[in-house]
């Protein structure tokens, strides 16, 4: 037993292997990187992206301004100024809208917090940027984002089968809705 | 007139020896990083040029526009100098090395040898000598700069090489004892006919543990990894050339490289038959012997070289007393223990 262990240490027989590991991969080359910006991967469906605004389809903003979406932001992201729809005493909406995405970490409460589905998380990622103050979203720039990403919108709620507005609203866990 | 047409020739040889080194070690520079690279399942450099093959032109580039930057405290003089230090010591080796056959070429009446530039007859201790005095530009460059961590770089490296030259000076003795000469010429030549000519596999005692040591030694000598200590990334941010940058830093990459290369050669020639091919048929007719020698001579010289990458690519960097003990306690024995077999198989076997 002693023996073999000097002989092995006298071929460095520890050495061989390992070098015998990486000429092996030298000789099965196959590459497990991607070339970044010229090939992307492929994400998947639930990824949480940036996020954005969302509209009806008759362009309408969905949000109500309800401020739920503040009020479940962990990290305190989201800043809502709510304000009555002009002409319609019953309705409200966003005035303004903030997103300071320097803080967001893509928990996905927000989306999960809104009553009508007006927030939505894209695919997108590539958002690095030199000046960190173009990372403070206000609402148009929000609602461009929606716009680019979710090409197929939803009909406004009213005209939605009520059964379906009813689990919008409240169930979202249950069915999922078909776009 | 003679001195003319001779110093002609000297340096346009000199000039060739260094372009085609300094071409290889921008070879390298790629070579390294793209077998690196495979090993680890990565692409390597890929975006200058097709496959990323002139990503040495565009590192070269880089270099040389970058701000030359001395820092404040730092010795200017020592500063400047050191990288030269290092750099000249690297390429006035390949001076003695044989690249192709001995051939002695009349040229307006100047007898020269095209091959090598010049055979002196000490050519070992020249180089061994010169690669001494590499040290210092790493020592001077590691003090010089004012930073601490250029200065453990350079107090590293300087028990490092001093360790290890001994031990590749005396894995080199066996071959000069087989041999009788110290002219890398000679030696080669002494090696002609066949692999079983080599001094790796020679009759009367192969030094094929002489080879190890010196291959062991001479890694640790250019401060590659697993030896990388000088310039260990993780402790020290780049060791002695930490505060290096630009033309300055280009300098200690090439010093580098060159001594790799050197190395490689010193290897080939000694232990490996130099241009010699491994079979006599494969040398080609007399008339080829020039081309088909340095041929044999690159293959030789690139194995090494890949061999520097492939245990790169392996192994991980050995800790501070590990290597010395190791330099000392194990390399410097074997190296010894094999002067003494081949002395004593060279006196029995010599046939006198």
């Amino acid at each position: 037993m002693k023996l073999k262990e000097w002989v092995k240490t006298l071929i460095f027989y520890e050495i061989m292997l390992g070098m015998k590991a990486t000429l092996s991969h030298l000789l099965h080359y196959k590459p497990i990187t991607l070339q970044y910006p010229h090939e992307k991967k492929s994400l998947p469906s639930n990824y949480r992206g940036m996020l954005a605004l969302l509209r009806y389809d008759d362009g309408t903003e969905k949000c109500v301004g309800c401020d739920l979406c503040e009020a479940a932001c962990p990290s305190r992201v989201i800043r809502v100024v709510s304000a009555e729809v002009p002409g319609e005493p019953t309705k409200r909406y966003s005035k303004e809208y903030y997103m300071d995405m320097t803080r967001c970490l893509f928990c996905g409460l927000c989306v999960k917090a809104c009553p009508v589905d007006a927030l939505g998380m894209t695919q997108e990622y590539e958002w690095a940027v030199y000046d960190k103050r173009q990372l403070h979203l206000n609402k148009e720039q929000l609602l461009a984002i929606g716009d680019r990403n979710f090409p197929i919108r939803e009909k406004r709620l009213e005209f939605q089968h009520p059964n379906v507005a009813y689990f919008n609203v409240g169930f979202k866990e249950l069915p999922q809705k078909v776009e | 007139m003679d001195t003319g047409i001779r110093l002609a020739l000297t340096l346009s040889q000199i000039g060739v020896v260094m372009g085609i080194v300094l071409l290889t070690v921008a070879l390298l520079t790629l070579l390294e990083r793209k077998v690196l690279g495979w090993m680890q399942d990565r692409m390597g450099p890929m975006e200058v040029g097709p496959y990323g093959v002139l990503q040495p032109v565009a590192d070269g580039l880089k270099l040389f526009f970058k701000e030359d930057i001395i820092p404040a405290g730092a010795n200017k003089f020592m500063f400047s100098m050191a990288p030269v230090l290092s750099l000249v010591p690297a390429l006035i080796g390949f001076a003695v090395i044989p690249f192709g056959p001995d051939w002695t070429i009349e040229v307006g009446g100047v007898a020269f040898k095209p091959f090598v530039i010049t055979d002196i007859n000490i050519g070992i201790l020249y180089i061994l000598a010169f690669a001494s005095i590499g040290a210092y530009g790493v020592i001077l460059g590691g003090w010089s700069s004012n930073s601490k961590y250029s200065l453990l770089g350079g107090l590293r490296s300087a028990a490092q090489l001093i360790s290890y030259e001994l031990n590749v000076g005396l894995s080199l003795v066996g071959v000069l004892l087989l041999s009788g000469s110290l002219s890398l010429v000679t030696i080669t030549n002494a090696q002609e006919g066949g692999f079983w000519n080599w001094y790796f596999f020679a009759f009367p005692f192969p030094q094929a543990v002489a080879f190890v040591v010196f291959i062991i030694s001479s890694v640790a000598e250019t401060n590659r990894t697993p030896f990388d200590l000088p310039e260990a990334e993780s402790e020290l941010v780049a060791g002695f050339f930490t505060e290096y940058s630009g033309m300055r830093f280009a300098f200690f990459f090439l010093a580098e490289y060159a001594n790799m290369i050197l190395v490689s050669c010193v290897a080939t020639v000694l232990f490996f038959g130099g241009w010699h091919a491994p079979f006599a048929f494969l040398q080609g007719p007399e008339s080829l012997h020039w081309l088909t020698g340095m041929i044999w001579f690159t293959i030789k010289v690139y194995g090494f070289l890949f061999l520097f990458f492939w245990l790169r690519a392996t192994l991980p960097r050995l800790r501070y007393d590990q290597l010395m003990r190791f330099g000392w306690k194990v390399l410097l024995p074997i190296a010894l223990g094999n002067i003494v077999l081949t002395s004593i198989f060279a006196y029995i076997f010599s046939g006198n």
